[in-house]
């Protein structure tokens, strides 16, 4: 049963906030979903099953230097930046 | 006839040829569709940017290359492009708040290959919020609608590519196909959609919802047009560490063959009562054509696809809660003015920036894969996608290809009515199953219902046999006659 407690945790798993009303709401159908994802438990197999990596990667590429894309580049989408370094709120 | 009515019905392959024939030229061609497109607009809302200015610009280099004889297939043919794809200088969003301002710096793959042909790109087509969702409802840029019922849905998530298809906004688009992204959409709109086998088309530049399902597909008004823009855009891309060489340099190899001698399996499971009568009758029509072609047709049995919906959803966000976790608001994408410590500007960012459904699936993949729930739901999950790909591969030993409706229902009117989350999320059971087991589908129209809505199939081979499963789509649409959306 997913209650407001469990939401409020998982809402900071996934770095979300929500106001009092929207956890409720958020609940509801968090609920409503994880019903549907309950068919799951009836499951059972016989044979080994692997849960290993879903996709083989067996054609690693070879490691090879490339240039770096230009700062001035990668900073074009970031909504703030200073000294040609992205800008955050002050952390110490 | 003028160039403005050849476009409602041109098939791609018609406009490569004359183009080479230079009946017209790419800058007349692109200038027709950017016309009708922007017009038609208004009704479908099937793309979020036009990219008018530079694509006059690449059918003008283009028509040089016709002149030099240097054209290749697509050279000077509009193509559009859904907005998941990275298009570098061209604003790619994702059809969401977060990604609203994003230009990005480089070109998928799939559109440097569009581009070494010399195609014109024609614009960015709306979608679900981060492909999540199946009726282009999400958008952050609002609905798309369905040219044959402006009041329904398109299907989704690659619903702008669809509608933009059907309306004859663009002759081919691009989508992306995680769960049934491209069929779906391409059943509800009445034109034929295909997503290859996983790995078989770089992901490099496709905004990442859930990497080990995600693969670009094709959608067309014909199974051959989409096996030309897949021929241009397939192959190992060493930017993908998942991408792979396909076995067959050309997917239009088989294309006349038919289906004489070929066995059609038709899984039980997929007909239950979930499927409309309209549909399911349609579906078996379908397998009656094929019959009087020359194929066999059987009953098969995939026992655990009650199983697929819930193992799907609980794979694909597991991943997205992982890949959309990039999204903080500093290094692209939208950060909010609120927040004192860098966590709060974070969670405010994606607060702000994310929609309702993006939110959900992030919540249940964290759910997911969290202490205490791991094994009972992720690890559950993945078992079951192993056993499901078992059964898949043992129908192949015996068939050569699945036929099944590619959606439960036709389209239905936008605002989903009465459909609650569960009853949405259910209704992509007739395609998660290829995008599990990695196989390649296509879906072609087979019918349309009481209301005129089409009505979508699909057929599935084993990996790596486009070239037979296009062949297959291509001769049933021979036999179909097909009626043109309301626009």
């Amino acid at each position: 049963m997913f209650d407001i407690k469990l939401s409020a945790h998982l809402a900071e798993l996934s770095k979300l906030s929500f106001t009092e009303t929207e956890l409720y709401e958020v609940t509801k159908e968090m609920n409503e979903i994880v019903s549907l994802m309950d068919a799951v438990s009836d499951f059972t197999a016989t044979e080994a099953l692997n849960t290993a990596a879903a996709v083989g990667l067996d054609q690693i590429r070879a490691d090879v230097k490339c240039d770096s894309t230009p700062r001035s580049e990668i900073l074009k989408n970031a909504a703030k930046s200073e000294k040609n370094a992205f800008a955050v709120p002050k952390v110490v | 006839m003028s160039l403005k009515e050849l476009i409602k019905t041109a098939t791609l392959k018609e406009l490569s040829n004359r183009l080479k024939n230079k009946d017209f030229s790419s800058v007349e061609l692109t200038a027709a569709y950017l016309e009708r497109a922007k017009e038609l607009n208004q009704k479908t809302n099937a793309f979020i940017t036009f990219n008018e200015a530079e694509a006059l610009k690449e059918a003008k280099k283009a028509d040089e290359q016709i002149a030099k004889g240097e054209a290749q297939t697509l050279t000077g043919t509009p193509i559009a492009v859904k907005d998941n794809i990275s298009t570098k200088n061209l604003k790619t969003t994702c059809a969401s708040k977060m990604l609203e301002n994003n230009t990005p710096i480089f070109d998928a793959t799939v559109v440097l290959k569009l581009k070494e042909q010399s195609a014109v790109i024609l614009g960015k087509t709306n979608m679900d919020e981060f492909a999540m969702g199946s009726t282009s409802e999400t958008s952050y840029f609002g609905a798309v609608r369905n040219p044959y019922d402006l009041s329904a849905v398109s299907g989704g998530s690659s619903g702008g590519s669809a509608a933009a298809v059907a309306a004859a906004q663009c002759p081919a688009a691009l989508g992306s196909d995680t769960g049934g992204s491209v069929r779906q959409p391409a059943a509800f709109c009445g034109i034929t959609g295909l997503k290859p086998t996983y790995s078989a088309v770089s992901r490099y530049g496709l905004i990442a919802f859930a990497s080990s399902l995600d693969q670009i597909g094709t959608m067309a008004k014909t199974a051959e047009d989409c096996g030309i823009l897949l021929n241009a855009i397939m192959g190992k891309d060493n930017l993908d560490a998942t991408s792979a060489a396909t076995p067959f340099s050309d997917s239009l190899s088989e294309i006349n063959r038919g289906v004489k001698g070929l066995k059609i399996g038709l899984p039980k499971e997929f007909f239950g009562d979930a499927i409309s009568e309209e549909v399911k009758v349609a579906v078996f029509k379908a397998a009656e054509t094929y019959k009087n072609m020359g194929a066999e047709i059987v009953e098969v049995s995939l026992p655990d696809l009650k199983y697929a919906v819930a193992a799907y959803y609980l794979i694909s966000s597991a991943e997205a809660a992982s890949n959309l976790s990039r999204f903080d608001g500093i290094k692209y994408g939208h950060r909010s003015e609120i927040g004192e410590t860098y966590e709060e500007v974070i969670k405010n960012s994606r607060s702000e920036g994310f929609g309702k459904e993006v939110k959900r699936r992030i919540m249940l993949g964290n759910y997911a894969l969290s202490s205490g729930y791991y094994d009972a739901y992720y690890n559950k999950a993945v078992k079951i996608r192993q056993k499901l790909r078992f059964e898949m591969d043992e129908i192949f030993k015996s068939c050569d290809l699945i036929l099944t409706p590619t959606t439960p229902t036709t389209a239905y009117k936008l605002g989903a009515g009465d459909k609650t989350l569960t009853k949405i999320y259910s209704a992509d059971i007739c395609t998660v199953t290829a995008n599990i087991a990695g196989l390649p589908a296509i879906s072609t129209p087979c019918g349309y219902d009481a209301a005129g809505l089409p009505i979508g199939m699909s057929l599935v081979s084993k990996a790596f046999a486009e070239p037979s499963l296009i062949a297959a789509a291509n001769a049933f649409e021979k036999q179909f006659e097909r009626r043109g959306a309301v626009l």
